[in-house]
């Protein structure tokens, strides 16, 4: 007893202190119950009657994209789906009386589909419910007193015999593949029940009766669809699917633009560029529902209406001749010399009109060497116009000539010996060959070299003395960027894409160098760069910004019109070059030259045509890197040879560029001349077709504003 | 003295009160269950197997529990660690857990919640022992007790933890720090170890909240394992998993207000409303004046077993009854506190009213103890410690 009394000294005290402990628990218990039930009861009670309040946002399609003439070029496929959401503590009864309604507006299949969907378990799981209580009965006390609930259902659905079975009527089977479908959904979460091959008239008959069919929803949704095909794929881009939703890195944005997580966005070209004007605004619906999940009242919080369309500037019919073009030259001249052209694998080519800075076609073609799996012999890449930077050899020589008639190291007219220059520390530089006089004029004719290395030399602030080095005052460099700058050469074209190559500038050359720049031959630029450089010449010194898309046009229901403009993309001026107009036309008469005068470097090969070209050939020497079989490198000089142009030449309606990187060298090709060629000829001859039949698939409307707005521009 | 003496009838009508708010709670929250199950007769069933059971250990007298206490203690010990290595064939992975003994013809059962039990029984024998043999106490012997208490607490943490169930695990804690305070140990020790406990519980937890990249930093805890804490303090923005339980507990209590919506009136589902969120069923449905009910008889059933402990004459008795009423006391507040978010949400069923095989029958047996320790508990009329009734 004596140890007992020791425990007592210390124990009831201690149990006092945690019964205390206890009751300072519960009490803060009682008093945070307080808090919730009766300090925020009304809210708690109001948040219920809110949250019952569903809203749904009903996706709508997508806008579509247009040619320039009003031709679809990315449209809107339906899809529909008719979806289940059961409710809670739902019955087989309820389910099977649903099916039998349901199976009144939609059916699941014909009739060697229902055998094969209908099994024998979902036959006898129907008889059963007819026939519950004789079922029943069949199975004992005993033999189910073991057995789980699942367990002893199989064992009735055991007995039900095969004549049983075979005494439901074909006509009921429709209706037990609907029901084994609405089995298949749990509570609260919508199933489909049917998606594929729903015909208008059942998605229509199902959403009419709607209320009458609880748990019950229509969704549809819209997949892109391309009538031409991979045409222009690369640029209009492509748009998530619902399982991607959002792209996760922007997030944020996206969900503070409305956008629901699954909500498909454009991820790259013009999709992702105008998502916008694409995407539309969804339908808003609130669900007024009541506990048990049903619907008592829906209220339009918002009409949704479908995105708003694209017309774009790109001619489809231009645009698909173009790539046959480029495709055929390209695979015709690697066939001509495939060793020697083992480096050449792409092609480009722009078109635009230079006035607007309208885009009609856009090309890139890439020959593919490695097909293994069956891939193409010649691939679309034509987003390489923007992305893929080359040498531009010959074709900034109008840059360079403006260059020196604005700086007034040359005067028009002034003529210079072109031969060999022989300059300490670099290389010999010269013409293709020795040309002897040239002016600003023919030096653009004939692509005299020397004389833009003697223009670069003179805005240097040096002379030419033969066999001595060169020495530039300070900023000529930055001189010579700042002029081809102007033309856009190695700065944003600004098209409305969502990325583009804003070309390789390098940094600080020695003078040798520098003059190179002058002739194409030391910093690269994309074929999208090229023809914003020539249509700025061929509009008098306007760089004008190249556009894909055109207008932006509502909505409209009928398929075959188009809505009415909401908006005009208008051409916008990034800047005026600084040169002279005086100046600016000696240019165009040596880009006329090139190929309507003898002696011009693309002269001869229309002598047929009416449209009267003007522009300027190029050829940059190239060097490739070939690695050997046993890792040694050799290096390959290549050439990529270049064409940029307009035409007419005195009052252009059309711009180009082209580009044909790594030809194999000595192999004498003109497959930049005989693209520029078939491009021009494809061009005029579609314009000639037009003036005499109209446009096929064309929008009458369309076509007049289409005049007018041209008209617009000619000013 | 008779059977009528030595029976405890009020420990059996404060049992019959949470009998009778288990049946009617569970009743109202299947109504929004997808379940189809009748959890209401499968409650009354365990309720009558826990019965016989409890019939069973009041014959059993304290000194014979303190004679096994090691023994039941170390099969549970083996029957934790078998969980760990056996195979998922009969030990499933359940949301994440691998907590359940899978056995045929029995059902499930959850071997941590019946090791509790165990723990009571030889933390108790430990402390009485202890005291037993260092009469004079110091700080030095009370220090080794602290000691020995933890040892045998953490041993099973170690192996539920494995598991994982976190949530189990702290009733452990709760129980243990129950004890200690009982055990006699010198405030000189507790309120310095409680403090300490206190001071980087709280850091962690400001930590969490405010800094979690020191934590992911200096500890390689990564932001998601604070979910719960997260989902607690901010529901609304975590509203899947944990926050949306809390939501809509909160939801189902509040609009309770002070008398309820009426047995049968609940309009918020709530997942899992039968077993860890009973509460939010009775909140709803009877108000705050149907649940401060609900807590005062949890209230009382403390108050009972805490007189009972006070006049126990063998002092192992007495610890038991503390084991038991610390255990109590955890679930009680962690569950009910996490439904009026004043807890972060762990998998803790409210006792004797949530339904659940292992957890009612482990509670039931908690309950058994109680009742061996008055039924033999001859000289209580007689003893010198006696407060009348």
């Amino acid at each position: 007893m004596g140890k007992n009394k020791k425990k007592k000294s210390h124990l009831p005290l201690r149990m006092n202190i945690l019964f205390f402990v206890i009751f300072l628990l519960f009490a803060s218990l009682i008093l945070q119950l307080g808090v919730v039930q009766i300090l925020y009861g009304e809210d708690a009670q109001e948040e219920i009657n809110r949250t019952e309040n569903t809203t749904i946002h009903t996706p709508v399609p997508r806008g579509k994209m247009f040619d320039r003439y009003g031709r679809v070029i990315v449209d809107n496929e339906p899809l529909y789906s008719i979806t289940y959401t059961p409710p809670k503590g739902v019955q087989p009864m309820d389910r099977l009386a649903l099916a039998e309604d349901l199976a009144e507006f939609i059916s699941m299949g014909d009739e060697e589909e229902l055998k094969k969907i209908v099994r024998e378990r979902d036959l006898k799981e129907y008889f059963y419910l007819l026939n519950e209580e004789e079922v029943r009965e069949r199975v004992s006390q005993e033999e189910t007193e073991d057995l789980s609930g699942g367990e002893e259902y199989q064992l009735m659905l055991d007995r039900i015999t095969e004549e049983e079975i075979d005494s439901i009527p074909f006509e009921k089977y429709q209706l037990i593949a609907i029901k084994k479908e609405l089995d298949q959904a749990s509570a609260l979460a919508p199933h489909i029940i049917k998606n594929e091959d729903i015909t208008i008239e059942e998605y229509a008959s199902v959403a009419e009766h709607l209320n009458q069919l609880p748990g019950i929803n229509v969704t549809s949704d819209w997949n892109r669809k391309y009538p031409y095909e991979g045409t222009f794929r690369n640029y209009i881009g492509s748009i998530t699917n619902a399982e991607q939703g959002i792209p996760r890195a922007n997030q944020d944005y996206y969900l503070s633009l409305d956008y629901s997580r699954n909500d498909r966005v454009g991820k790259s070209g013009l999709e992702e560029k105008y998502e916008s004007i694409l995407r539309g605004s969804k339908e808003k619906i609130r669900y007024e529902t009541d506990k048990r999940n049903n619907i008592v009242n829906t209220e339009v919080v918002r009409e949704g209406s479908r995105g708003d369309d694209l017309v774009l500037s790109i001619d489809i019919e231009l645009q698909q001749q173009v790539d046959e073009i480029v495709k055929k030259r390209l695979k015709e001249e690697i066939a001509r010399q495939p060793y020697k052209n083992r480096f050449l694998e792409d092609a480009m080519v722009v078109m635009m009109d230079p006035n607007t800075g309208e885009v009609l076609a856009v090309s890139g073609m890439y020959y593919n060497r490695d097909r293994e799996s069956g891939e193409p012999e010649v691939v679309d890449h034509s987003y390489k116009a923007i992305q893929a930077q080359h040498l531009p050899g010959s074709t900034v020589k109008g840059a360079t000539v403006l260059m020196a008639l604005q700086e007034g190291v040359m005067k028009p007219g002034e003529t210079i010996y072109d031969r060999t220059l022989r300059i300490k520390g670099t290389k010999d530089k010269s013409s293709y060959r020795n040309l002897g006089p040239v002016s600003d004029v023919t030096a653009l004719q004939k692509s005299s070299n020397v004389y833009m290395f003697l223009a670069g030399i003179r805005i240097g602030g040096d002379t030419y003395i033969p066999n001595e080095p060169l020495g530039f005052k300070s900023g000529t460099y930055e001189k010579f960027l700042y002029y081809f700058n102007q033309f856009g050469l190695g700065v944003s074209t600004g098209i409305d894409m969502p990325s583009e190559a804003v070309g390789v500038v390098g940094q600080n050359p020695g003078p040798g160098t520098q003059i190179d720049l002058l002739i194409g031959q030391y910093n690269s630029y994309t074929t999208m760069q090229l023809a914003q450089y020539v249509s700025t010449i061929a509009n008098d010194g306007y760089r004008v910004r190249p556009h894909l898309v055109k207008e932006i046009r509502e909505p409209s229901n009928d398929t075959e019109q188009l809505g009415p403009v909401r908006e005009n993309i208008n051409t916008t001026v990034l800047n005026r070059i600084e040169m002279d107009q005086e100046y600016i036309d000696r240019v165009k008469l040596g880009f006329q030259y090139v190929f309507q005068k003898q002696g011009g470097t693309a002269y001869g090969s229309y002598n047929d045509v009416d449209y009267s070209p003007a522009g300027k050939t190029g050829t940059a020497e190239n060097i490739v890197v070939e690695e050997g079989i046993n890792g040694e490198k050799e290096l390959i000089d290549t050439e990529n040879l270049t064409m940029v142009g307009y035409a007419p030449h005195d009052n252009p309606e059309v711009a180009f560029s082209v580009v044909v990187p790594n030809v194999g060298k000595g192999v004498s090709s003109s497959i930049n001349k005989d693209i520029t060629k078939d491009i021009l000829d494809a061009y005029f001859e579609l314009k000639k077709e037009r003036s005499e039949k109209g446009i096929e698939d064309v929008n009458e409307n369309l076509n007049e504003e289409e005049a007018e707005v041209s008209d617009n521009y000619e000013e | 003295m008779t059977f009528e003496e030595r029976f405890d009838w009020r420990l059996f009508f404060i049992m019959l009160a949470l009998f009778t708010i288990s049946c009617v709670a569970i009743y109202s929250a299947i109504q929004t269950n997808q379940y189809s199950d009748n959890y209401v007769l499968r409650q009354i069933m365990w309720y009558i197997l826990g019965s016989f059971i409890i019939a069973g250990m009041m014959m059993i007298e304290p000194i014979q529990y303190k004679g096994l206490s090691w023994y039941v203690y170390g099969a549970g010990m083996l029957v934790l660690l078998a969980l760990v290595v056996a195979p998922a064939s009969i030990a499933p992975v359940i949301n994440g857990q691998k907590s359940w003994f899978l056995l045929p013809g029995i059902g499930s059962i959850q071997p941590s919640e019946f090791m509790k039990i165990f723990t009571i029984l030889v933390l108790s024998r430990v402390i009485v022992n202890h005291n037993k043999e260092n009469q004079f106490k110091t700080t030095k012997t009370d220090f080794v007790l602290l000691m020995k208490i933890m040892g045998v607490t953490f041993a099973p943490i170690m192996l539920i933890m494995q598991q994982p169930d976190f949530g189990t695990a702290l009733v452990y804690l709760g129980i243990m720090s129950g004890l200690i305070i009982v055990a006699g140990v010198t405030w000189k020790l507790i309120l310095p170890i409680y403090g300490l406990i206190g001071a980087v519980g709280g850091t962690v937890f400001y930590l969490v909240i405010q800094a979690p990249d020191v934590l992911r930093k200096y500890l390689g805890i990564q932001e998601y394992q604070f979910g719960r804490i997260y989902a607690w303090l901010e529901p609304y923005k975590y509203q899947s998993g944990e926050g949306y339980h809390l939501i809509k507990s909160l939801q189902a209590i509040g609009s309770g207000m002070l008398t309820g919506k009426g047995f049968g009136g609940g309009e918020v589902y709530i997942p899992e409303s039968h077993t860890d969120f009973i509460f939010s069923v009775i909140g709803e449905e009877f108000g705050f004046v149907g649940a401060c009910l609900v807590i005062l008889v949890f209230f009382l059933l403390i108050y009972h077993l805490i007189q009972l402990a006070i006049r126990a004459n063998y002092s192992y008795s007495a610890y038991v009854c503390v084991g038991v009423v610390s255990m109590i006391t955890f679930h009680v507040f962690q569950n009910i506190g996490m439904t009026v978010q004043l807890l972060p949400i762990t998998g803790i069923p409210l006792p004797f009213i949530s339904y659940g095989g292992s957890s009612l029958l482990a509670n039931l047996m908690a309950i058994g103890l109680a009742f061996a320790v008055h039924y033999h508990q001859r000289e209580f009329m007689f003893g010198d410690n006696n407060l009348q009734d």
